[in-house]
């Protein structure tokens, strides 16, 4: 996988208990159309400080162009930001 | 069980977190492997060098260098500009690693703690506390071992990078003494160069050195330098002694200052920086310090005021910084300027007693929300008018918090 870091518009479920899952997301691909891509399943969350930086990660599922790909997005607390993190 | 104390110290510390920040978010250069310094602004003259890689120190770049001399050493050097409000997190977040280690640790500058243990096998526990911290937050620490805190200081000091060293007494003789005097603790560039006139080069003779004759050439400090060449400091690890003393910000002036309308520009843009990392801290200051530097045969004057009521506000340091400084000045060409902020409390117990003054809270918001802008958007966003034209830029120096020194607590 390839480190990517590409910011994107998400929207998000963020659940009682204060967990927040990623459900889809808008992005200008290299074709510069608009695309959207639905996140099928969560398979890993993990929480990184680096920097004294929050982050949370997650590897994630989705299918894009009639196929599975796993990767990683994050989510940075300070700014609220969401990333295609690997690819 | 032996009581030990620790000193942590990150390795070049804003460098290495910028490196850590930066590749989180996705930059494929790691600042820490190539020749790259943290400063002030590139394009200009003014600025200094805050910290270097290994690289850049081998290619003759120094901390406190001006940044052109600097590029004069090392042409490919990369400068960031430092993020002050990124260094006060990892600070935070590398202090409260080390509070689960102990219940006594004291911040002794922005990348350094002290941290007291009673353990068996402290080697153990230091190696655990440094993998903990590169493994969290992604940057490595020097640990230095011993039973005071000017041991454990030297100690962390004599290998770098991510390394953990002992000093105890018995090693002092091996370890410390083969040293060049100047890098004893407390011995800077003006007491080095008087020890060296008479012949003391190593912390060896220092110590070997008659202590009276230490205190005739310079009085209670040789006698503080002759203890620590020694090993001998009794100061106790303080728990939260995080308290900045005060804040102050300098620049020297890229031509000779003869005139009050650009000495009064220097003076703002300099308290601008000052009452920004003031509020960022969330706290007031009860004296404004101002000083300058004459152009020709050095030379200088200062001048600090008491305040009645503490302030964070910018107009008001400035107008009293102003007052001061018409005070001192003789009209002679300046090259120099400092402005300086001290007696700091937390701005909250002050926020409540004047709640009902509105004007006040609205002063207040209104420096917030510049300050935001200037974090987020850089110091050129908003600027006062006054600025305009003028060639200065509107916020300038090298700011300098100052955290409590080790001589002061003993
Ligand atoms: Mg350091």
């Amino acid at each position: 996988m390839k480190i990517l870091m590409k910011s994107v518009d998400m929207i998000c479920v963020s659940n009682k208990d204060g967990k927040i899952s990623p459900i889809k997301y808008k992005f200008v691909g290299k074709d510069e159309q608009i695309h959207i891509v639905k996140i099928n399943k969560i398979l890993e969350r993990n929480e990184e400080r680096l920097a004294g930086n929050r982050m949370y990660i997650y590897k994630v599922m989705s299918v894009i162009n009639n196929s599975k790909r796993v990767y990683e997005m994050k989510y940075e607390l300070a700014t609220c930001k969401w990333y295609i993190y690997k690819m | 069980m032996k009581k030990y104390i620790f000193h942590i110290d990150a390795n070049s510390a804003y460098l290495s977190w910028q490196a850590v920040y930066d590749l989180q978010h996705g930059s494929n250069i790691d600042l820490r492997n190539i020749a790259s310094a943290i400063g002030g602004d590139k394009s200009k003259r003014k600025g200094i060098i805050l910290a270097k890689s290994l690289k850049a120190k081998k290619a003759g770049v120094k901390t406190g260098q001006p940044l052109f001399e600097a590029l004069r050493a090392c042409p490919k050097l990369t400068i960031v500009s430092p993020n002050y409000q990124l260094y006060m997190a990892c600070s935070d977040e590398m202090m409260s690693i080390i509070q689960t280690f102990s219940e006594k640790v004291e911040r002794f500058s922005v990348d350094e703690c002290f941290m007291e243990l009673s353990c068996k096998d402290p080697l153990t526990i230091a190696y655990q506390l440094k993998n903990t911290i590169y493994k969290t937050l992604g940057f490595t620490v020097n640990i230095g071992i011993s039973t005071n805190k000017l041991l454990a200081k030297m100690g962390s000091e004599l290998e770098k990078p991510n390394k953990v060293h002992t000093l105890f007494e018995d090693e002092i003789m091996e370890k410390m003494w083969p040293l060049p005097v100047n890098e004893l603790f407390m011995v800077g560039r003006a007491t080095n160069k008087k020890l060296r006139k008479y012949g003391i080069n190593t912390i060896g003779q220092l110590a070997k050195t008659d202590i009276e004759f230490l205190s005739l050439m310079m009085k209670s400090h040789g006698r503080l330098i002759w203890h620590y060449a020694n090993g001998l400091d009794s100061s106790p690890v303080k728990k939260d002694s995080r308290k900045i003393k005060g804040i102050g910000n300098s620049t020297t002036t890229p031509f000779d200052v003869d005139d009050i309308r650009y000495a009064s520009l220097f003076i703002l843009s300099l308290t601008e920086m000052v009452a920004l990392r003031l509020r960022a801290n969330n706290m007031m200051c009860h004296v404004v310090h101002v000083s300058y530097h004459r152009a020709s045969q050095g030379g200088g004057q200062g001048r600090q005021r008491k305040l009645i009521t503490p302030t964070d506000n910018t107009n008001t340091i400035y107008k009293i910084a102003m007052e001061l400084f018409k005070e001192i000045w003789d009209e002679g060409p300046i090259r120099h300027f400092g402005v300086r902020v001290t007696m700091l409390n937390t701005a909250e117990i002050y926020q409540k007693s004047i709640f009902d003054e509105k004007n006040l809270e609205k002063k207040r918001r209104l420096n917030k929300h510049i300050d935001l802008l200037r974090v987020k958007y850089g110091s050129q966003t908003i600027k006062r008018a006054s600025f305009i034209e003028s060639g200065i830029k509107n916020i300038n120096g090298g700011i300098h918090e100052e955290y409590p020194m080790m001589t002061s607590l003993l």
